[in-house]
């Protein structure tokens, strides 16, 4: 668990983050979202003492990070930035061994460590591991710089802007193996992005910070039905409102009793796509089935969009 | 060999004036020949030293002007015939071939043939039993040495060879040299006579020379790197050690000399300690002192831009995992400036090579002992004793620190 209490960072008269407090709690996602210059990356940087505070301090597991001396907590922390920062003159290997040769892990460990990770990874470590960054795509690259960062296994991963300079294909699935190994790990995970909807798409929390200050922290589905009026309502995207409500929320929250025809839609996809499905067949109602095949009842137009109403 | 046009060569027209007087704007009439542009140059070039200027200079000592020779009458007729032939096989083949392997074989062969040729030629011209007579290469050698030494280069340019196979190819050239030198296959021309009168100093020049040049950089790095490294770190520091290393890059090299004898002499004069490890207002000290300051800048200069050339972000990811200054330093930082840094090595290394000569002038010793001497007492042979071995260590020391540049470079774009 990670506390950042009354965190503030100045320059000179400039206020770069102003009285920031916030909680993070183990194993969870939280995506500190804002436009450019709102002060996101200092937050994040003063967590692992690339910036010190000007005032407050930051919990890890209740202990002080200005207790710990700063190499050795970044040691245990992962830290992800944009355009990966991979060391050009080191091959793949040599780039994910880092932290643990730094630690003073034995050859063996680490060679281990690394084939793992590239497995996990999915770049196979007989062609990866020896080439240097500069021959691989950029999707690899930013693969390359998040198994890096977990090299160490540490509990706590920071990512400031870790998709910003992919192309929006390969960033959605670099956001998705990155939720896949992050429930995998367990790692808590504290994500800078300016990028709305991939502030919803990853985040289990979001801290919407604008002009040095945190203006919300809450869930996704909080910050839709009962976002701050001004900044936070705009970047939330009014429009946007009700379908990102329906991605949030599941099948099974809308499933009713009774039958229905056709292709029967998972119990675990989200809404949107299931309204998606039933626009496109023309149909409104379908059957619903469990993960096993079994039909447990069925969904209808009119449920769903119950679900992206504006709450009373 | 029509068809794989090089880069290089032009397709060669030939058009008769008249058709072109006579029908404007007419096709011009094709000759089926590619040919290579440098290649008739050097052609021509050898084809001029072998046949027009004079390869050998007859002297009857070896400070009275000579009577020069030419290649015909510099060896016995059959052999002259036969160098003569072999010199016009190079010349076709670097018009015609294009196949750089085979360009560059034609060359070397044409150097093997051609240098030794040089010193039988001596052989041949010395009268027995006389020590005075002086043989040396006139300007037909030189200019055929020049023409097969540009073919090589071409051909190995062309070739792009890695940076082993240079220092392989730099190993097998100081290998011929030795060879020749060692055969005794020279041993008749003026230039070698002139060494064998002095072989005894000119390894000890030698020494010194390297002394001066290899120890002034060596100097150089030991404090420049350093120097450059709180350069790097420090603006306040940048700024002033910049300049003051520009202006001593601009005094010319007898002024620093000069300039440094007075404190050198004072030191000597009074400080009986330096005046015991060798120091004195002339001689070696000085000369060593100004050579290290020149190459000082470069040092200094290239490692400030090699570290401050380093991406931001990777350093930013090496501090964000922890990495204290120093390993952030030795293990990313210097690494990635490395080329750089050799790089200003490198030119450094050329200029100290170079001059090292001018230390002769205030007593400091090296080759540059023989070029002033040979000034002094028109003795040309005397003052090649003391250029070429200078300008053969300086390209030496560039092919070597190039290929080091290359490897140090080559994992990244
Ligand atoms: N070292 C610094 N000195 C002065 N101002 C800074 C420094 N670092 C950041 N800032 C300023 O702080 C503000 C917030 O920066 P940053 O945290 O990088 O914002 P974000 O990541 O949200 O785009 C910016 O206006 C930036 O110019
Ligand atoms: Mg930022």
């Amino acid at each position: 668990m990670i506390e950042i209490e009354h965190l503030s960072k100045h320059y000179g008269e400039t206020i770069v983050v102003d009285d920031v407090s916030l909680r993070v709690d183990e194993g969870t996602i939280t995506v500190v979202v804002g436009t450019s210059g709102a002060g996101k990356s200092t937050l994040l940087r003063m967590i692992n003492r690339l910036v010190e505070p000007s005032a407050g301090r930051v919990l890890i597991d209740g202990q002080d990070t200005m207790s710990i001396p700063e190499d050795e907590l970044r040691h245990r922390i992962g830290y992800v930035i944009q355009g990966h920062g991979l060391f050009p003159h080191r091959t793949v290997a040599g780039n994910i061994a880092t932290v643990p040769r730094l630690l003073g892990w034995d050859a063996k460990r680490i060679a281990q460590r690394v084939e793992e990770l590239l497995l996990l990874f999915q770049l196979d470590p007989a062609e990866f591991a020896k080439k240097y960054p500069h021959e691989l795509s950029g999707g690899q690259q930013q693969r390359v710089g998040v198994a890096r960062a977990l090299a160490a296994r540490p509990a706590l991963l920071l990512m400031d802007e870790p998709f910003g300079a992919l192309d929006p294909l390969i960033r959605s699935k670099a956001q998705d193996d990155l939720l896949t190994i992050q429930r995998r790990l367990g790692t808590t995970v504290v994500l800078v992005t300016h990028d709305m909807e991939e502030a919803f798409h990853l985040g289990d929390m979001i801290a919407v910070m604008d002009e040095a200050r945190l203006l919300q922290y809450g869930t996704a589905a909080e910050l839709l039905t009962r976002p701050l009026p001004g900044f936070v309502e705009r970047l939330v995207g009014t429009a946007e409102r009700p379908f990102r409500l329906l991605s949030l929320a599941k099948v099974g929250d809308a499933v009713e009793p009774g039958s229905a025809e056709g292709e029967p839609v998972d119990v675990s996809s989200n809404l949107r796509d299931a309204l998606s499905r039933l626009i496109w067949i023309g149909s409104p109602t379908a059957p619903v089935a469990d993960a096993s095949g079994a039909i447990v009842g069925r969904i209808s137009v009119d449920g769903i969009l119950a679900h992206g109403r504006r709450p009373t | 060999m029509e068809r794989d046009t090089n880069a290089r060569a032009t397709r060669f027209l030939v058009t008769t004036s008249s058709a072109r007087a006579s029908v404007p704007g007419a096709s011009p009439f094709r000759l089926g020949v590619s040919f290579d542009r440098l290649g008739s140059v050097i052609a021509l070039l050898a084809g001029i030293s072998v046949f027009v200027l004079p390869f050998v200079t007859y002297r009857a000592n070896r400070i009275v002007s000579g009577e020069p020779r030419l290649l015909l009458h510099a060896l016995p007729t059959t052999v002259a015939v036969a160098v003569m032939g072999a010199v016009v096989a190079v010349a076709l083949v670097a018009v015609f071939i294009r196949w750089p392997t085979v360009r560059l074989t034609a060359a070397a062969l044409g150097l093997v043939v051609v240098v030794p040729a040089v010193g039988l030629s001596a052989g041949f011209m010395t009268p027995t039993g006389n020590n005075f007579a002086r043989i040396s290469p006139a300007s037909g050698f030189w200019l055929l040495t020049l023409a097969l030494g540009l073919l090589v280069a071409d051909s190995l340019t062309r070739l792009r060879f890695g940076p082993w196979a240079r220092l392989g190819a730099l190993v097998i050239a100081a290998v011929a040299v030795a060879i020749l030198l060692v055969s005794g296959a020279w041993h008749n021309l003026s230039l070698l006579k002139e060494y064998a009168t002095r072989a005894d100093s000119f390894w000890r020049e030698a020494d010194q020379h390297i002394f001066l040049s290899l120890g002034s950089v060596a100097a150089a790095a030991a404090v420049g790197l350093p120097l450059g490294v709180l350069c790097h770190r420090v603006r306040a520091v940048r700024g002033p050690t910049l300049q003051v290393l520009n202006i001593v890059q601009t005094i010319p090299s007898i002024a620093l000399f000069g300039m440094l004898m007075v404190p050198l002499g004072f030191l000597a004069a009074n400080v009986p300690a330096a005046a015991a490890i060798g120091i004195r207002g002339i001689g070696a000290a000085p000369a060593f002192v100004a050579l290290f300051l020149y190459a000082l800048l470069p040092i200094v200069a290239n490692t400030v831009v090699g570290l401050d050339q380093v991406p931001a972000n990777v350093v930013d990811a090496a501090r964000g995992m922890g990495m204290s200054r120093r390993q952030r330093l030795t293990q990313v930082k210097i690494p990635l400036a490395l080329p750089i840094i050799l790089t200003g090595i490198r030119i450094v290394l050329v200029q100290n090579l170079g001059l090292a000569t001018v230390a002769a002038l205030i007593g400091g010793g090296g080759f540059g002992t023989f070029v002033f001497q040979g000034v002094g007492q028109t003795a040309m042979d005397l003052v090649l004793l003391g250029a070429i071995p200078t300008v053969a260590l300086s390209f030496a020391a560039a092919v070597i620190l190039d290929a080091v540049i290359d490897l140090a470079g080559r994992v990244r774009k």
